[in-house]
């Protein structure tokens, strides 16, 4: 059990202070003395194991993964795979095979878009995706879409910005070859039913893919219990590092899906005719080139910080900071809450004024030394739809506080008294 | 509240009382043209009145971010009077001033555009600034076209 968790009345809870000296960011002096870092749904600090893990598997362990016969290259390999396993066990997952690394979530939707569903979809299939999404799981489905003359739909909100999926004719219709949506959108914070889905979805024969990416630092993993066929996530917003990325797929879907990079590492034989050359089996065949095992390990130490820290009260510091800023948010006149407040909303609050630009208000927030996002949040299709060209977004993370939350209150309130009038 | 950083009270002044905006459509211009920015929503469409060869008026309207509308405001008071050939050397000039942080200082700028100065130092908002400048000279090329 990680020291930053306090046991009280038999619960155990996060004390932030503690965590945030985990994170050199936070910790080292006079880098940023008042930052109050809220854009942690864009990506999250990193903790000095992760820090450490990277450097420590440059400057101790680093070789060739899968190409030496030496030590040192031997131990890279396994370093390499002991971190796939980490995640395996992270993410509930049956076996190792079934973790492939990416170099990001949005390369791992784009493997499965174009490398499993492209040679299955025909002329007037259906591939749905959700109103919620974010353009690395709406643009992907997309192409293949128009390659593949097949039709994508979206799964409508409800006006308390949940999946309509009761108000959807057809979503598991037999012309229905694909569903993709996200477990937690990065605009709304909302949490999708997504073990219910694919409850569904599997009875109708019908493959989804889950976008974790948002999910994955706050909310338990487990794809035994999703259902799920594919899910995908980044290291980078869930305390680990940057450039690396996970797709899981389970067994039978993976066997039956075509690698996008061809090259080394991912060949058993090459013929000269490209009829005789056969891929190596799975996950190697989605491998192509180099693997980057300094980030693999990084990555690993990543969920295993988070698993030290206790999932459940990861879960709960953030949901009590999401709903204390979403009260304190709706307090300042001109202000509204996407889709609407009141709703329980899973470590993000998106929000606007009446009169004031989202750019406006995270600059004077920025100058406070509050860091939270403004713009479209890379989900077009829900902003056109809500009828709004941005927002403003705060996120939060295991590090944050209440000060945190007070001088995000503090700064917007400000802005308002800035501009209106 | 007091201006802070970026938003000092010249600034603030021209977004919450914006010069030759108008709410409604641009009437009686020789060439209209507008700007957007997908990215934010900010959008923005900027009249030109010539009279022999001169920028008589400038009229905009749209909606953006205080730096969007107080640029454009900022613009129609400081390039009014100008003869087009000036003016376009004058918006080329805003590209290099906020589009190439090397350049040596804005020290160039109009009296009038030096509370945009300011934001040389927040490449984010370069879009926020220059919109109006570049529906200004789209404006202007479509007159000198003809």
């Amino acid at each position: 059990m990680s020291l930053a968790l306090q046991s009280t009345g038999g619960h155990k809870v996060i004390d932030p202070g503690l965590v945030r000296r985990d994170f050199p960011i936070f910790t080292t002096a006079g880098l940023h003395p008042k930052l109050h870092y809220l854009d942690n749904a864009a990506t999250t600090h990193k903790p000095s194991c992760v820090i450490e893990a990277l450097t420590r598997s440059y400057a101790q362990y680093y070789g060739p993964v899968h190409r030496g016969l030496y030590p040192l290259a031997e131990q890279a390999t396994i370093n390499f795979e002991n971190a796939r396993r980490t995640l395996q066990q992270f993410i509930g997952a049956t076996s190792p095979g079934e973790l492939v690394f990416t170099k990001s979530a949005t390369e791992a939707i784009n493997m499965v878009a174009v490398g499993w569903l492209q040679s299955r979809l025909n002329s007037g299939d259906v591939v749905w995706v959700s109103r919620m999404e974010h353009h690395s799981n709406y643009l992907p489905w997309q192409r293949v879409c128009k390659e593949r003359q097949a039709e994508l739909r979206v799964i409508e909100l409800t006006e308390d910005g949940q999946l309509d999926i009761n108000g959807t004719p057809g979503l598991f219709a037999d012309s229905t070859k694909f569903i993709a949506v996200s477990h937690v959108s990065n605009v709304l914070g909302i949490e999708n039913p997504v073990a219910a889905l694919c409850s569904t979805a599997r009875e109708h024969g019908i493959p989804v893919l889950i976008d974790a990416a948002q999910s994955v630092s706050h909310l338990s993993l487990n794809v035994a219990e999703m259902g799920c066929d594919f899910l995908a996530f980044s290291a980078h917003k869930m305390f680990g590092p940057t450039g690396i990325g996970l797709l899981y797929g389970r067994e039978e879907r993976l066997s039956g899906m075509e690698p996008l990079l061809v090259g080394g590492g991912m060949v058993d034989r090459v013929g000269e005719a490209s009829v005789a050359s056969q891929w190596a089996g799975i996950p190697s065949r989605f491998e192509a080139g180099s693997p980057d095992m300094p980030g693999a390990v990084a990555f690993a130490a990543a969920a295993d910080y988070l698993v030290s820290l206790d999932r459940d009260s990861v879960r709960l510091h953030i949901a009590s900071l999401t709903q204390l800023a979403a009260e304190g948010l709706m307090a300042i006149p001109g202000i509204s809450l996407l889709p609407h407040a009141g709703l329980p909303r899973s470590g993000i609050v998106s929000f606007t004024h009446r009169e004031l630009h989202p750019h406006d208000m995270a600059q004077v927030a920025g100058e406070s030394g509050v860091a939270i996002r403004a713009g479209h949040h890379c989900a077009q299709p829900l902003l056109n739809h809500l009828g709004l060209a941005a927002t403003a977004r705060a996120s939060f993370s295991v590090y944050n506080d209440k000060a945190d939350v007070e001088a995000l209150i503090e700064a917007i309130q400000s802005a308002h008294e800035m501009f209106s009038g | 509240m007091m201006a802070q950083g970026l938003y000092k009270e010249k600034l603030l002044e021209h977004y919450k009382h914006p010069r030759n905006r108008c709410d409604g459509p641009i009437q009686g211009a020789d060439a209209i043209e507008r700007g957007s920015n997908p990215r934010c929503g900010d959008e923005v469409e900027v009249g030109i009145f010539l009279n022999d060869g001169r920028l008589d008026k400038l009229q905009f309207r749209g909606r953006g971010c205080a730096v969007c509308i107080a640029s454009a405001s900022m613009m129609t008071e400081a390039v009014a009077g100008m003869g087009v050939r000036q003016a376009l050397l004058l918006c080329d000039e805003m590209h290099v001033w906020f589009g190439d942080l090397d350049h040596a200082c804005t020290s160039g700028l109009p009296e009038g555009l030096q509370p945009l100065a300011v934001l040389r130092e927040h490449p984010a908002r370069q879009k926020c600034v220059l919109l109006s400048w570049e529906a200004l000279a789209q404006a202007i090329s479509g007159t000198t076209d003809r």
